[in-house]
Parts: structure tokens; sequence; C-alpha cells
């Protein structure tokens, strides 16, 4: 069996997020980035799998040369290989033209499972696994909290509202976006690291999937015009001071709540 | 002015609040009003969205579409879509919504956004705007696409409530044969937990840093209170409490007398499980966390100066 795992590499959840010149992204220079933390654990339910039996992880990954660190730590906790769409032509894509970049390397890999992370902490877009799915022609669920294989399906608990979950069974090859909290994610261990370095990581371009002209910027149908903080509107009071201060300020509204 | 498709959603035998917003979003926009209903003995619902304001309205029935499958629901709303010449299709941000709404994009080729709190008509062209980096920013989108497919966030908007003329043409769809199949919804069984009685809870988040913190230092302050535990999403992945204390959309929604809010940053999914507190108190290191958007009272500082000292001074106002 042959997992493909998608990774995104975004800025880390405690980074400082400063609007760019163009104002329409984030400063990216000076912070930290991380992979994308739904995708950490789309990447655990495949080594699961992989921990099982016998199946081949790899993991792709679009972006600059930053993110060959997201692919190797993938590497490192345990995936077998990895691609990474390194190509300024793709810069500036939209959801759609980075799903045509995957399914591309989806195609010429044949994978009998995809798998994605419900969003990206970044962009917040959850499209790319079902577009993917479309494309590919294979049929997707999302929000995943379980996955079981049975023969050559896949029964997936799907997380809905009020706690409820909705059961779906899925023909492979499928997609499958995961939820966060579906399983504990591993760390690469030192091993891992040592072992990754040995790991093949084949970097493509957008002429090598074919696709030129058909993903960036130019190609995009929507496009972020601006980004800001949203407007400080009705926001809280802030109580500052001393930490006595605070408290009996603290102190004073529960009271006056009527609620000591 | 183009046509926009309002996609509805059936819940429990119902339309759904979220479907009315949409007809009060596209009728605001203006143009043309198609609606969508999906489902199996739909031709009332049909009816009723008609009559709430997704004037012309396509009715998808059948047993295939009994319950949601992406596949099937796709192949209406393309249908639909095709029928109306929609130039901008809205559908509700929700399990289904989401799941289906990138898929019907891909197929036609359009143009997508996800979970847009607004869209409106700015100097003629059509905004979107929507939460990045989870809710931390802003942003305003645009699209240049024959047709744009948007999810909306429930509560963009109020419902449409005047009365409008509409009509219902059934649509025959065939959606081939499907690759999934829903098996069954299965509701968790009672929670040890019941946040939903407690007049005061105390939520712990990601800032509070590691699971023993919670016995520490989040309990002590909602046991000094006489109020309940809480905490958010990220808490209960981590595996540093049960699911059973998660308070959001996929995890219990709550409306104490009281909300105190620690080290927690506010994502949308958390939000929606508790801004309708009575009183929200927010504690946390970061300025321009958006758990300060809903909160009545802020404290920018370390939780772990604010907590303890907050607790002992409670006892204490007890003892005296």
């Amino acid at each position: 069996m042959k997992i493909m795992v998608c990774l995104k590499q975004v800025p880390h959840q405690d980074a400082r997020l400063d609007v760019d010149p163009s104002g329409v992204w984030i400063q990216e220079s000076n912070i930290k980035f991380e992979i994308n933390s739904y995708d950490t654990y789309a990447l655990e339910e495949a080594l699961q799998i992989k921990d099982k039996g016998d199946a081949e992880v790899f993991v792709v990954s679009v972006g600059p040369e930053r993110v060959t660190q997201a692919l190797r730590t993938a590497l490192g906790m345990g995936a077998d290989r990895a691609v990474h769409v390194k190509d300024p032509a793709v810069e500036g894509s939209d959801p759609l033209g980075l799903a045509k970049v995957l399914a591309a390397v989806a195609k010429a890999e044949q994978p009998d499972l995809v798998f994605a992370g419900l969003m990206s902490d970044d962009a917040n877009y959850s499209a790319i696994p079902p577009m993917l799915a479309e494309l590919l022609g294979m049929p997707h669920t999302t929000a995943a909290v379980k996955v079981e294989r049975s023969g050559d399906k896949l029964v997936v608990d799907r997380e809905i509202e009020g706690g409820a979950n909705e059961v779906v069974e899925l023909q492979t090859p499928c997609v499958v976006a995961v939820q966060t909290g579906i399983n504990q994610v591993r760390y690469a261990s030192l091993k891992g690291i040592m072992a990754a370095k040995k790991k093949p990581l084949d970097v493509k371009t957008v002429a090598d999937l074919g696709l030129e002209g058909q993903v960036g910027a130019a190609a995009a149908k929507v496009s972020v015009v601006k980004i800001a903080s949203p407007p400080k509107g009705d926001r809280a009071q802030i109580l500052s001071g001393s930490t006595d201060q605070v408290v009996s300020g603290l102190i004073g509204k529960i009271k006056e709540l009527g609620l000591l | 002015m183009g046509t926009t498709l309002i996609v509805a959603e059936i819940q429990e035998g119902k339309l759904r609040e979220a479907s009315l917003e949409l007809a009060s979003i596209a009728r605001k926009l203006g143009g043309d009003v198609h609606g969508l209903v999906v489902g199996k003995g739909v031709a009332a619902l049909a009816d009723q969205f008609a009559k709430r304001g997704a004037g012309k309205v396509h009715a998808v029935d059948g047993d295939v579409f009994a319950n949601y499958n992406a596949q099937a629901y796709a192949a209406a709303i393309r249908a639909a879509i095709q029928a109306s010449k929609a130039d901008l299709v809205l559908i509700p941000n929700t399990p289904s919504g989401w799941d289906v709404a990138p898929r019907v994009a891909a197929a036609l080729d359009a143009g997508f956004v996800s979970d847009c709190f607004k869209i409106e008509d700015e100097g003629g062209e059509r905004v979107f705007h929507r939460r990045v980096f989870n809710g931390k920013l802003d942003a305003r989108m645009t699209a240049k696409a024959a047709c744009v497919v948007a999810t909306v966030q429930p509560g963009a908007s109020a419902p449409f409530e005047g009365s409008a003329e509409g009509s219902v043409e059934s649509l025959a769809v065939d959606p081939g044969a499907l690759r999934s199949r829903y098996v069954e919804t299965k509701h968790t069984e009672a929670k040890g937990v019941d946040l939903s009685k407690a007049e005061i809870i105390v939520s712990g988040g990601r800032g509070v840093g590691a699971p023993e913190k919670f016995p520490e230092v989040i309990q002590p302050l909602a046991t000094a209170l006489g109020g309940a535990m809480g905490a958010s999403r990220p808490v209960v992945d981590a595996g540093w409490l049960p699911h059973e204390y998660q308070v959001g959309s996929s995890g219990q929604v709550v409306q104490p007398k009281l909300y105190i809010a620690c080290g927690i940053s506010g994502a949308i999914q958390h939000l929606v499980g508790m801004k309708t507190s009575n009183y929200i108190i927010a504690i946390n290191k970061d300025p321009d966390a958006p758990i300060f958007e809903v909160a009545d009272l802020g404290v920018v500082a370390d939780l772990f100066e604010i907590v303890p000292a907050l607790t002992k001074a409670l006892r204490d106002a007890k003892g005296a």
C-alpha cells in the first residue's frame, strides 16, 4: 500500500503576525515555521498504518526553500521519502491551483490513500482535500476522527456538530482530511532524524508536472486584496496594574455580578 | 446583476437557520436568487425555502440523497448551478457544507472562498470577508471567475424574515455510481462533565502549557468560585484533558453567568461555544488574542501570575 500525505509549512502558532508592505500577507522574514498542526495528525495516521504492516509513506509539500525543513522533519518522524514542489511559478496560487499541483503529483505516484489535514493554520481554507479528490476522481471525507481499514475500504468517523460523529465508508483510493486530536503525534527521534538525511527528497517544478500556465498568481481565481487586524470595536475593557490591583479589580467585578 | 444560488441545509427534518441567513445575504447583494434543497421527501421544505427568500427553488429529491454524501450532493449542486446559471453559489460552512463546496468548485474550475463572515458589493466589486490565522487577522478577497463558490459562516447575517414570492421546480439528478456511503450517525453518550449547568466556568487553553497545570492552577480557581473547569480544543487534542471538558463547536456550548478564559487565544471554534456567556473575563499574554474581542473584561498578563493570586484572594475573601 502506498500512502501520500500532503503537508503545508505554516508560520509557527506563536509567531508574531505583522502585515507585510504588500498588505496581502504577513511578514515571513524572521519568524519560525512549523508543519501545519492538522497535517502532523495526517502524517501520524499514515505512519500508524505503516507501523502495522507493509506500507510506503511519502510526503508532498509545495513552497519555497524553507519547506525542506518541514519535509526533513516528516522524514525524521518516519516517512519514507519526500516530494518538494519548489518553483517561483507556483507562488500566489489559490487553493485550486495548489490542488492541481498535488493532483499532478498523485497522478504520477498512484497512491492507494491520500491523507491531509482538515485545514491550514494560516489561510484556513479547508479546501484542498475535497478539491484534490474531485480532480483525481476519488471519494473523500473531512474532519476524520477515526480511520479503520476494512478490506479495500476505509471506515471513517467524521466529526459533525454537537459531539456527534458521522460514519462514512469509502472505497480506496480515497482522500481523507483529518481533524486534530485523531491520534497522538510522535516526535522525530534522534535516530529518525539521522536516518532522514539519507532518505530521498525529490524536487519538482511546475514544468515537471506539466502545469505551466495553470497555477500561480496569474491563474488564481481568487486572491487576497488586504489583510489587517480585526477592527477593535467593543473589545474588552483591559484591567492593568500590579497583580494585586488586577486581582482586586477582578474580585470587585465578580462581586458586582453577584457571584461572590 | 447576476444570479446567486443558495444551498439549504436540512437538519433534523427542518431548514437550518443558516440556510435562511444565506437568503438575506443573497437578497442584499441583488440580482436573481435561486435556492436548492437536496434530500429525500423535500417538497414541503422546498416550498418553505421558496417562501422564505430563496426565490426560485430547485428541489432534488431521491433515496440517494437521504443522507449527506459528498459525491451525490456535489452532483446536485452542479446541476442546480447549471439550471440557474448562477455566478455565485452560497453554502453554509457546516460539516457537510465545507465537505462538499470545494469539490463543486474544483469540478467547475470555479473560484472558491470559505467561511465568509461578510460578502458585499464594494464599488461594483464583490468582496468576500473572512478570517485567517485562526481568527487573528481579517482578509478581504476578490474573485475573477465566471462562477464563485463561497461557504458562509453560520450567524454571518440575520435570517431573511420578510415574505417573498417564490416557486419550486424539481430537478432530476443522477449522481452515478457512488464510491462512498453514509453508514450511521453516532451520538456520544451522556457526558461525565455537564458544563451546561455550571454558573461559572474557568477554562484553560494551550497557554496553560502542561497537563499538570490544570489540577494545579485552573481547577483551584474553578473550585474557589464554586464553578466548573473547561478547556479549549488544543488541550483535549494534546490529551491533557478528556473530550468532556471541551468547550466549543465540537464540544459543549455553554452560557454561564461568568466565563473565565485562561491562556485561550480564541479560535472561532472555541468562541462559538462560549461567546453568549453572560460575562466573560479573559486572561492572556498576547494583547492581540481574538479572545479579547468577545471578552467583557481582559487582563493582558501571564496567567500563572494572576490565576493563583486570584484563587488565593477568593479563598481569603470567603474565609473572612
